[in-house]
């Protein structure tokens, strides 16, 4: 056997647990450990002095012409390239690459580790087998999210043609029953006017569902418009309060304040009134006679860029497993202590859907037989 | 024409001749790849280096997928870089695929380019039996683009978006020189097929500008077979086999490839299809 002087193999290297080989940058190789020639099955004889391709697969060799080498010679080093070694045998060897080139006794050459990667290679493929798996998956998903959206936008676009449909007639059963009461097709006595009032809340109640359907389908579709301003959190209350005073009193309700007057939201003020009576109305009926709402503003916890409008009542409360379900559209929480409630269910759905349209969010706390906390959270302005 | 073609191609014009030098990189590398060489050519030529765009430091934004499908998207870079430079008797020096691009260049077109210097060249790298030998099987391609997969999931993956988020950090920018030259697994894989699965066979006979086709000894990618054929059907070609091995002697045996490049450029150029030039 004959070896170039200063080529002679450290008896150390040998006993690696990992491959080594030495190459010259016509590719011709200069040296190769035991190890390497254990892994592939051959002789060290039939290693040195042939082309280092010969121990690659043709994929690697043309990575090895593409990539390997271009790095070596621009750079000086190459790491952690992943190669196929091809054993004599005809089985592929998984290897991972730390290569360097450098100036030895005149000659350029790449002194390269080899490390196997048995394990790490069945990682690596399932790793890009879940990889492509998921990119189908993404690509499946948006299509079934698209036909979502397309049903949702069709039931939405629906609800908002029956709703209006639905209006029409009610408005003029509403109207022809006011001229009735009014006695412009004759005289109406008690019994009468008795029956009329109550065509005339049914049909006022209707109108609300209605109304609240047409809302919610609006808001579903996209087609709400926000007129976000910096508004004053007390002036919303301020307003608010008159509305939902008579019904509070009406149910032996006390109420409390406690709003600074410069803290200020960035929103649409029509719509933080709306949410606010809204949240106002279910406290008031959901809470029993002698109990308190009371109405808090501050500057978030969490954020200094978010403000939190608090309702917060002593009624009959919320079971934690229903608190999300509660924003669902037509979800009233049956209590077996309460009557059941008039209203359609789809008051806090809409003041979700819009508290989020103006960037903020509501939250709900509740304790049975304590009472609930509902949260309004805004930009502050 | 094209104003943001040279920032497009990270184009970079030196040298202290007239006569323009158009270098284009191969498959896997960018125009760094020419550093050996170039300076041998400074003091006689304009030298023009570029990065195709999904190469080097080209504007990844610019990168088309549709576009870059094929190697006449990488044609057209060429051609836009010849236009937006004024560039008249260019002498195109290409490596491995960009040779065909020359090609493809020179066809379209002819009154541009003055000879066509061609280091590794195949029209076309998949056998095609009985009669053309090309080297490789598909499968063999298949094992590459494997291999690319792999290491570009480790090196791309994890250093592109550092990259590009963190253009102030020219450290990293660093460990990208050091790196592939393109870090995109997903350009870097169509450039593969770009490459590999092209067949530019039928292109070859219709080309009217002279050519010298580098081939080396031992050279994997573009066997012996290949520079016979290129030599047979490439009219006004000069083979020249190189004593250097492997794919890549520009940067393995920069001074034989220098020291025949030179020998090519000093004699005179053989006008192929004299006839049809003329009429």
């Amino acid at each position: 056997m004959t070896r170039h002087d200063g080529d002679a193999i450290d008896p150390l290297l040998d006993g690696e647990p990992c491959g080594f080989i030495s190459f010259l940058d016509d590719g011709s190789v200069r040296v190769a450990n035991q190890t390497l020639a254990n892994m592939l099955g051959r002789e060290r004889e039939e290693i040195i002095g042939k082309h280092v391709e010969g121990i690659l697969t043709v994929g690697s060799r043309i990575f090895y012409q593409t990539h390997f080498f271009p790095l070596l010679r621009l750079h000086g080093h190459a790491d952690e390239i992943f190669l196929l070694l091809r054993a004599k045998s005809g089985e592929d060897i998984a290897v991972l690459a730390n290569a360097i080139r450098r100036e030895r006794d005149g000659e350029w050459i790449t002194d390269a580790v080899l490390l196997r990667l048995v394990e790490r290679r069945k990682f690596e493929d399932a790793l890009l087998e879940a990889k492509r798996a998921a990119e189908l998956a993404t690509v499946e998903l948006k299509h079934q999210r698209k036909i979502a959206e397309d049903a949702n936008r069709a039931k939405s676009a629906f609800l908002a043609m029956m709703s209006h449909e639905l209006r029409t007639p009610l408005n003029a059963i509403g109207g022809y029953v006011q001229l009735i009461e009014m006695g412009v097709h004759g005289p109406v006595n008690d019994a009468q006017r008795e029956a009329l009032g109550r065509v005339t809340r049914s049909q006022q109640h209707l109108l609300r569902l209605i109304n609240d359907l047409l809302n919610l389908a609006r808001i579903e579709s996209g087609r709400i418009d926000y007129d976000l301003q910096a508004i004053s959190l007390d002036e919303v209350v301020q307003a608010t309060i008159p509305m939902i005073e008579p019904q509070l009193a009406a149910r032996g309700l006390r109420y409390e304040l406690n709003v600074p007057p410069d803290l200020r939201a960035q929103a649409d003020r029509e719509k933080v009134e709306q949410i606010l009576l809204n949240l106002l109305s279910n406290a008031s009926k959901f809470t029993p006679a002698g109990g308190c709402v009371s109405i808090e503003a501050e500057i978030a916890i969490d954020s200094d860029e978010m403000v939190e409008l608090r309702v917060r009542d002593t009624g009959v409360g919320i079971p934690k497993n229903r608190l999300e379900q509660i924003f669902e559209p037509f979800v009233q929480v049956e209590n077996s202590r309460a009557a059941r409630v008039e209203g359609s269910g789809l008051g806090l759905s809409i003041s979700r859907e819009m508290a989020r349209g103006m960037g903020g969010d509501i939250l709900a706390e509740s304790a049975v037989g304590v009472g609930s906390t509902f949260e309004i959270r805004l930009r502050r302005g | 024409m094209h104003p943001a073609t040279l920032r497009r191609n990270n184009v970079k014009v030196f040298g202290k001749g007239t006569q323009p030098m158009l270098f284009a990189h191969g498959f896997g590398c960018d125009q760094h790849m020419w550093r050996f060489v170039t300076p041998a050519f400074e003091n006689d030529y304009r030298i023009v280096l570029f990065d195709y765009v999904g190469s080097g430091k080209s504007d990844l934004a610019a990168y088309d997928a549709e576009r870059y499908a094929l190697l006449e998207g990488y044609t057209q870079d060429v051609l836009d870089i010849c236009y937006e430079l004024d560039l008249h008797d260019v002498i195109f020096v290409g490596h491995s695929v960009s040779c065909m691009v020359g090609v493809l260049a020179a066809n379209r077109e002819p009154e541009l380019f003055e000879r066509l210097v061609m280091i590794g060249p195949s029209p076309r790298y998949i056998n095609d039996a009985p009669d053309y030998v090309g080297g490789f099987e598909r499968a063999d391609i298949e094992g590459l683009l494997e291999m690319m997969e792999k290491n570009y999931i480790g090196w791309a993956n994890f250093l592109a978006p550092a990259i590009m988020k963190n253009p102030d950090r020219p450290e990293l920018t660093g460990e990208l020189e050091a790196s592939f030259c393109s870090t995109d697994p997903i350009i870097a894989k169509r450039f593969a097929e770009a490459t590999f699965f092209a067949d530019n066979r039928a292109d070859l006979p219709a080309v009217l500008v002279p050519s010298l086709i580098m081939q080396c000894s031992d050279d994997m990618i573009a066997p012996n077979a290949v520079g016979d054929y290129l030599s047979r059907e490439l009219p006004g070609s000069t083979l020249h086999t190189l004593k250097a091995t492997g794919h890549c002697p520009h940067m393995s045996h920069p001074d034989e490839t220098i020291a025949v490049m030179r020998e090519y450029l000093r004699s005179p150029v053989a006008a192929p299809h004299a006839e049809q030039r003329a009429g």
